[in-house]
C-alpha cells in the first residue's frame, strides 16, 4: 500500500496513448518527406542515366547463305527480308523466320546488255544500275506486308524502270549513280573509252502522265571529263541532286556542285594530305548528304562537312577526328536514323557517331566481315562473312545522339563555320541533328537570376531596412502584409503583365527607364540632404519615420520626369542611321544595335529583370525584414546610447548582426529567380543564346523544360534531356542552398546574439 | 515636500531639473519633478517597480525618444543647456550622456572593437589613438588584466560580470560627462556585483554618475545622494548617509525598512 502512487499523481491513459501516436505520426511524416525528396532525385536520376550509357550489341542469329560473289548487303525497313545483291544483278531475299529457301530475282535488264555498276540507296530501296552500253536503269525493290491467318508477311518484288542513256553508247559503265527526289534526279556514270576515263552526268526529269509517273528524260547532259584527272574509284550523288563527289585512285576527292544548268568542279582535296599515298577505302555520305565519312586504308578516320568558308562559300572542310581502325576497313554501312555509321574490318567493328564524335560500340567478331549493313530502325546490325554466312547482331542504342559532350561540350555541327554550344531539339528535315547543349540554358539561366537579382536585391534590402529600422511602426504593420500578398501573386501574372504590357512599353522608351534608374536614387539622396537642412518647424510636420509622405511625390515626379526627358535624351544623344534611307533617326535600339553591334529584341532581360526581380522582391524583402527586426533591441539602444545615428546603428550593428537571415532571404530569392518559369517563358523569347547583353532574351532550363515538353515523345532523348536539365535545376538550387546554408551557419556563430 | 528636497546645497550641479512631467500617450508617468544633480558624485534612484526611476533616467539622455508617443514636459538643464528641446543634436547628448544598461549588451564583435564603437562612428580611426583608449578604458573598468591577451576574440564569450564591465568601458570611451546607469547589477551574481560596485566608486572620482538600483544597501554602499521615488513622484532627495539613517518622510521610512516595495 505505500508504494501505490495516489491516484491523483496518474497521468491519464489517453494523454499517453496520444503522446506515443503523435510521437510515432510525426516520425512517419519527416521520415517520408525526407524519403520523398531521395526519390524524386533518384527517379531524376534514373530517367537520364541511360543517356550516357554506349551502344548494347548483342547475337542474334546466323544464317548460311548459297555462295556468290555478293556486293551489296540489305534489308527492309523492318530487316524481315534483308537481301544480297550480286555481280550478275542477282538480289537474292531471305526469309529469315521461316526455313524457306533464299527467293533470288534478277534485275531485268535490256536485252543485249549485262550490268556492270551497281549502288544502292537503301533509304528509297532503290538499286541503281549502269550497263554495259553506257545506259543506267533503277531497279526498286518493292515490299508488300500482307497479313497471311493472322501473321504478317512480307513480299520482295523487283521493278526496273526503262533505262537511260547518261554515258556514251557502247561502252561500259564502271561506275554509276543516281539520286534526287521529286521529278528531279541527277545521274552520273563513269566509262573508259579508248583507254581514258570519261565522266558524264546528266539533270533527268520525269515526265508525268494521268496514270502516274512516266518514264525518266534526260533534261541537260554534261561531259565532265575535262575536269577528271586520275582513275574514278568511286561516284556519290546526293539527295538533293545538286552535287556529285568523285574520288580517285590517288586519294583525292572531287566535288563538283550543280547551279542553275552549269555543273563545275567546286573543290578538289586530299583528306588525308598528313598521310600522301595512302588510297581511300571509304567515301560516302552521311545521313543527310551534308558531310562525307572518308576512311583510308590505313583506318584513319576522318568526317568533311560542308559549311560556309570565308569568302568561298560552303565547302567541305574537316569537322571530326575518329580514332584509327586496327585493321583495313573491309565493310561500311550509313544509319538512315541519325548520324551513326558502321566500319568492318578484318574481324572487328565499330559503330560510330558522327555528330558527338564518340565510338558507340567496338567489337571483336568471330568471323571476317565481307559486307556490312545497319538496319533501317537502327535496331540491328548485320554482316555476311567470308564463308557465306549471314549474321544479324541485335542493337539496343536508344539514344545515340547523347553523350557528355553533346551535353556539356563544344559540338561542330553540320553547316556550322565552328565548333559550339547550341541548343535546338527538332528541325525541319529528318535529317535535322538535335543539337542538346546544357551550356546555353545554363548560361540563361544564370543570365535571367542576375538580372532579376539585380534588380531585387538592393530595392528588397533597402526597403527591408527601411521599414524596420526607420519607418513607423504604424507603417511596418501595413506594408508587411501587403509584401506578403505581392509573393503570393501567380507569376503567369507577372509574366503575362511582362510580355503583353511591360515589353512593348519598355521597348519604346529605354531611355527614359534607364533615366529612372539614374534620377530616382539620385532624387532620394538629394532630398535626404535638403530634408536635414530643413528648419526645425518644416520638419516638424512631418513625424520621425513618416518621412516618406514627404518623399513619395518626389519620386513620382523624378519618374514622371524621366518619362518625358527619356525621349529628349534620345533625340540628342542616341542618333542611329536609318537602314533604309540613311538618314539619322533618334531610335535608341538602332542606335545600341548599331554602335555595340549586339541585337535588340522586344523581349529582353530588361524586362525580365524586372519581373522576375518584382516576383522576388517580396521574398527577399519579408525574410531580410524578418532578421533585422529580430535584432535584440538592445543593440539598437546600446548604440543610439554611445551617440550612434540610426543610420550608423544600422549599417554597424542592425547589418552584421541579422546577415545570416539578409544572406538567406538572398539566397531563397536566387533560388526562386533560378526555378521561375511563366515569367521567363512568357517575357524572353525563349533564344538559347550565349551572351549576357542586356537588350536581348535567353532560355533558362526551367522554361526549357515548359517549351520543349509537347515535343518530347516518352522516354526519347529529348525527354531524357529534359530530365537532365531539371536534374541540372535540382543541383544548381540544391548547390546554392548548401552553400548558402554553411555561410549562413558561419555568420550565425559569428554574430549569434547573447 | 518635494521642493525642500531639490537640492542638495552648495554644490557643483551638472543636471538641473525643473518641473519636468512624462507621458507614455495619455498616461502620467512623472510628476512635476525638480531635482539637482551634483557633478562627479553618485546620486542612486531608488523605488518600487514602476515608481519611473528609469524612466527619469532616460529622460537625462533622451532615450525615450525611441517610443512612439511619449512625450516629455518641463526643463531639463544638463550644463545650463536645455534638453528638452527640438533643437538638441540627441547625438551630441549622447554622447555626453552615456548609459549602462540592465542587461549587458556588448555587440556581437570582438572586445576591441566594442570598447571603440563610439570612437568609430565618431570617425576616429588613428589606430594609436584606438589602442590607447582600448587599453585605458579597459583598465578604468578593471577588465585589461582579464581581457588583454583576447582583444581581438569575440565580447560574447566574457562572463555575465565581464560583459557588464565591458559595457562601462564602451560607454567611458566617449569621455562623457554623465553615466547613467540602469540596475547595472540585477543579473550579476554577488561576486560580479562587487566587482562592479567597485568600480562605480572608483569612476565616480571622474564622471558624474546616475544609478537606478533596487538593492539598497548598493545605493547605501556606492552613492553619495539617493533619491527615492513612489508612483513617478520624487518623495525625498538627500545625501545617501542621512535619507537611510533619518528619512524625512514616512514613506521613505517605510520603503528602506521594507514594509512595502
Amino acid at each position: 500500500m505505500p508504494t501505490d502512487t495516489p491516484r491523483r499523481y496518474e497521468i491519464s491513459p489517453f494523454t499517453r496513448w496520444v503522446d506515443r501516436a503523435m510521437q510515432q505520426f510525426i516520425k512517419i511524416g519527416g521520415i517520408s518527406i525526407v524519403t520523398a525528396v531521395f526519390a524524386i532525385f533518384i527517379f531524376i536520376f534514373w530517367q537520364i542515366l541511360p543517356l550516357f550509357s554506349r551502344a548494347h550489341v548483342s547475337p542474334s542469329g546466323s544464317w548460311a547463305v548459297p555462295p556468290g560473289d555478293y556486293i551489296t548487303l540489305g534489308a527492309d525497313e523492318w530487316s524481315a527480308m534483308p537481301f544480297l545483291l550480286d555481280r550478275e544483278g542477282g538480289v537474292t531475299f531471305f526469309r529469315l523466320d521461316e526455313q524457306a529457301t533464299p527467293d533470288r530475282q534478277v534485275i531485268p535488264i535490256p536485252v543485249g546488255e549485262t550490268p556492270t555498276a551497281f549502288a544502292y540507296h537503301a533509304k528509297r530501296q532503290e538499286i541503281v544500275v549502269g550497263t554495259s552500253s553506257g545506259r543506267v536503269l533503277v531497279a526498286e525493290l518493292g515490299y508488300e506486308a500482307k497479313f497471311e491467318s493472322g501473321q504478317r508477311r512480307v513480299n520482295a518484288s523487283l521493278r526496273t524502270l526503262p533505262a537511260v542513256q547518261v554515258g556514251l553508247t557502247g561502252h561500259a559503265v564502271q561506275l554509276a549513280d543516281l539520286d534526287g527526289s521529286g521529278a528531279q534526279r541527277l545521274a552520273a556514270v563513269v566509262q573508259r573509252v579508248d583507254g581514258t576515263n570519261r565522266l558524264f552526268a546528266a539533270v533527268m526529269t520525269q515526265r508525268r502522265s494521268l496514270v502516274g509517273g512516266g518514264a525518266w528524260r534526260v533534261e541537260k547532259p554534261f561531259d565532265l571529263s575535262g575536269e577528271l584527272e586520275g582513275e574514278p574509284v568511286r561516284l556519290l550523288v546526293n539527295q538533293r541532286a545538286d552535287s556529285l563527289v568523285v574520288v580517285t585512285r590517288d586519294g583525292t576527292i572531287n566535288y563538283f556542285l550543280r547551279e542553275g544548268d552549269s555543273l563545275t568542279l567546286r573543290q578538289r582535296w586530299q583528306p588525308f594530305p598528313d598521310t600522301p599515298g595512302a588510297g581511300l577505302a571509304v567515301v560516302d555520305f552521311l545521313f543527310g548528304d551534308d558531310s562525307l565519312v572518308v576512311i583510308n586504308e590505313k583506318g584513319e578516320n576522318r568526317i568533311y562537312s560542308l559549311y560556309e568558308q570565308d569568302g568561298q562559300g560552303r565547302l567541305f572542310g574537316r569537322t571530326k577526328e575518329f580514332p584509327s581502325l586496327a585493321t583495313l576497313p573491309a565493310a561500311y554501312s550509313k544509319s538512315l536514323r541519325n548520324k551513326a555509321f558502321l566500319i568492318a574490318g578484318e574481324k572487328s567493328a565499330s559503330l560510330r557517331y558522327a555528330t558527338t564524335e564518340t565510338v558507340r560500340w567496338d567489337g571483336d567478331l568471330p568471323f571476317g566481315v565481307k559486307l556490312a549493313f545497319i538496319g533501317l530502325k537502327y535496331d540491328g546490325l548485320w554482316f555476311l562473312d567470308r564463308e557465306h554466312n549471314l549474321h544479324r547482331l541485335a542493337l539496343d542504342d536508344p539514344h545515340p545522339e547523347s553523350s557528355f559532350k553533346a551535353f556539356f561540350g563544344k559540338i561542330w555541327y553540320e553547316g556550322s563555320p565552328a565548333p559550339k554550344y547550341e541548343w535546338q531539339s527538332t528541325g525541319a528535315s529528318d535529317d535535322f541533328e538535335p543539337k542538346l547543349s546544357m551550356v546555353p540554358l545554363l548560361i540563361g539561366t544564370l543570365k535571367g537570376t542576375l538580372y532579376a537579382m539585380l534588380f531585387s536585391v538592393p530595392l528588397a534590402l533597402l526597403a527591408a531596412l527601411y521599414t524596420s529600422q526607420f519607418a513607423h511602426p504604424d507603417f511596418k504593420r501595413f506594408i508587411k502584409p501587403t509584401m506578403e500578398i505581392m509573393a503570393s501573386l501567380p507569376s503567369v501574372i507577372l509574366g503575362f503583365l511582362a510580355a503583353l504590357w511591360l515589353a512593348p512599353l519598355v521597348e519604346q522608351r529605354v531611355p527614359s527607364f534607364f533615366l529612372m534608374l539614374f534620377l530616382l536614387p539620385a532624387t532620394a539622396l538629394l532630398f535626404g540632404a535638403v530634408w536635414n537642412r530643413m528648419p526645425y518647424h518644416v520638419r516638424r510636420r512631418i513625424r520621425q519615420g513618416h518621412e516618406f509622405i514627404a518623399i513619395v511625390p518626389l519620386l513620382a515626379l523624378a519618374a514622371w520626369a524621366a518619362w518625358v526627358l527619356g525621349p529628349v535624351l534620345e533625340q540628342t544623344v542616341f542618333i542611329a542611321k536609318d537602314l533604309s534611307t540613311g538618314q539619322p533617326v533618334p531610335d535608341f535600339r538602332l542606335w545600341w544595335v548599331q554602335t555595340t553591334g549586339l541585337p535588340f529584341e522586344q523581349r529582353n532581360s530588361l524586362v525580365v529583370g524586372f519581373m522576375m526581380g518584382f516576383a522576388v522582391i517580396p521574398i527577399i524583402f519579408t525574410i531580410t525584414e524578418d532578421a533585422l527586426s529580430n535584432v535584440p533591441p538592445a543593440f539598437r539602444s546600446a548604440s543610439l546610447a554611445l551617440g550612434a545615428s540610426r543610420w550608423q546603428t544600422a549599417m554597424r550593428v542592425i547589418l552584421p548582426t541579422a546577415s545570416a537571415g539578409i544572406f538567406s532571404a538572398i539566397m531563397i530569392g536566387f533560388g526562386r529567380a533560378v526555378g521561375e518559369t511563366m515569367i521567363v517563358l512568357m517575357a524572353t523569347g525563349n533564344t538559347p543564346i550565349m551572351d549576357f547583353n542586356i537588350f536581348s532574351g535567353m532560355r533558362t532550363l526551367s522554361a526549357n523544360i515548359a517549351v520543349e515538353l509537347p515535343e518530347a515523345p516518352h522516354h526519347g532523348t529529348l525527354y531524357r534531356a529534359l530530365f537532365l536539365g531539371a536534374l541540372l535545376l535540382f543541383l544548381m538550387t540544391f548547390f546554392v542552398n548548401t552553400l548558402a546554408e554553411l555561410l549562413r551557419h558561419h555568420l550565425r556563430e559569428k554574430y549569434k546574439a547573447v | 515636500m518635494t521642493s525642500t528636497l531639490e537640492a542638495p546645497p552648495a554644490e557643483d550641479i551638472v543636471i538641473d531639473v525643473r518641473d519636468i512631467s512624462f507621458f507614455y500617450g495619455a498616461n502620467k508617468a512623472l510628476h512635476h519633478l525638480h531635482m539637482r544633480i551634483p557633478r562627479r558624485q553618485c546620486t542612486a534612484f531608488i523605488g518600487p517597480s514602476g515608481c519611473g526611476k528609469s524612466t527619469f533616467l532616460r529622460c537625462i539622455n533622451r532615450m525615450n525618444d525611441l517610443i512612439d508617443g511619449a512625450r516629455m514636459e518641463g526643463s531639463l538643464l544638463l550644463d545650463g543647456m536645455e534638453l528638452n528641446s527640438p533643437h538638441v543634436d540627441v547625438i551630441a547628448l549622447r554622447r555626453r550622456v552615456g548609459m549602462v544598461f540592465q542587461k549587458s549588451n556588448p555587440f556581437p564583435k570582438s572586445i576591441y572593437e566594442n570598447v571603440i564603437y563610439g570612437l568609430r562612428i565618431a570617425g576616429v580611426n588613428n589606430r594609436s589613438v584606438l589602442d590607447e583608449t582600448v587599453e585605458r578604458c579597459l583598465r578604468k573598468a578593471a577588465l585589461w588584466e582579464e581581457v588583454k591577451d583576447r582583444l581581438h576574440s569575440s565580447a560574447l564569450q566574457l562572463s555575465g560580470g565581464q560583459m557588464q564591465r565591458l559595457c562601462i568601458a564602451r560607454s567611458i570611451a566617449v569621455n562623457p560627462e554623465v553615466i547613467l546607469m540602469d540596475e547595472p547589477c540585477s543579473a550579476l551574481d554577488p561576486r560580479a556585483t562587487s566587482r562592479v560596485e567597485d568600480l562605480i566608486a572608483e569612476l565616480r572620482q571622474e564622471f558624474t554618475i546616475v544609478i537606478v538600483t533596487h538593492n539598497m544597501q548598493q545605493a547605501a554602499r556606492v552613492s553619495d545622494w539617493t533619491a527615492f521615488f513612489y508612483e513617478g513622484k520624487l518623495i525625498e532627495f538627500g545625501a545617501t548617509q542621512q535619507l537611510f539613517t533619518k528619512p524625512a518622510s514616512q514613506q521613505t521610512q517605510d520603503y528602506i525598512t521594507g514594509r512595502f516595495g
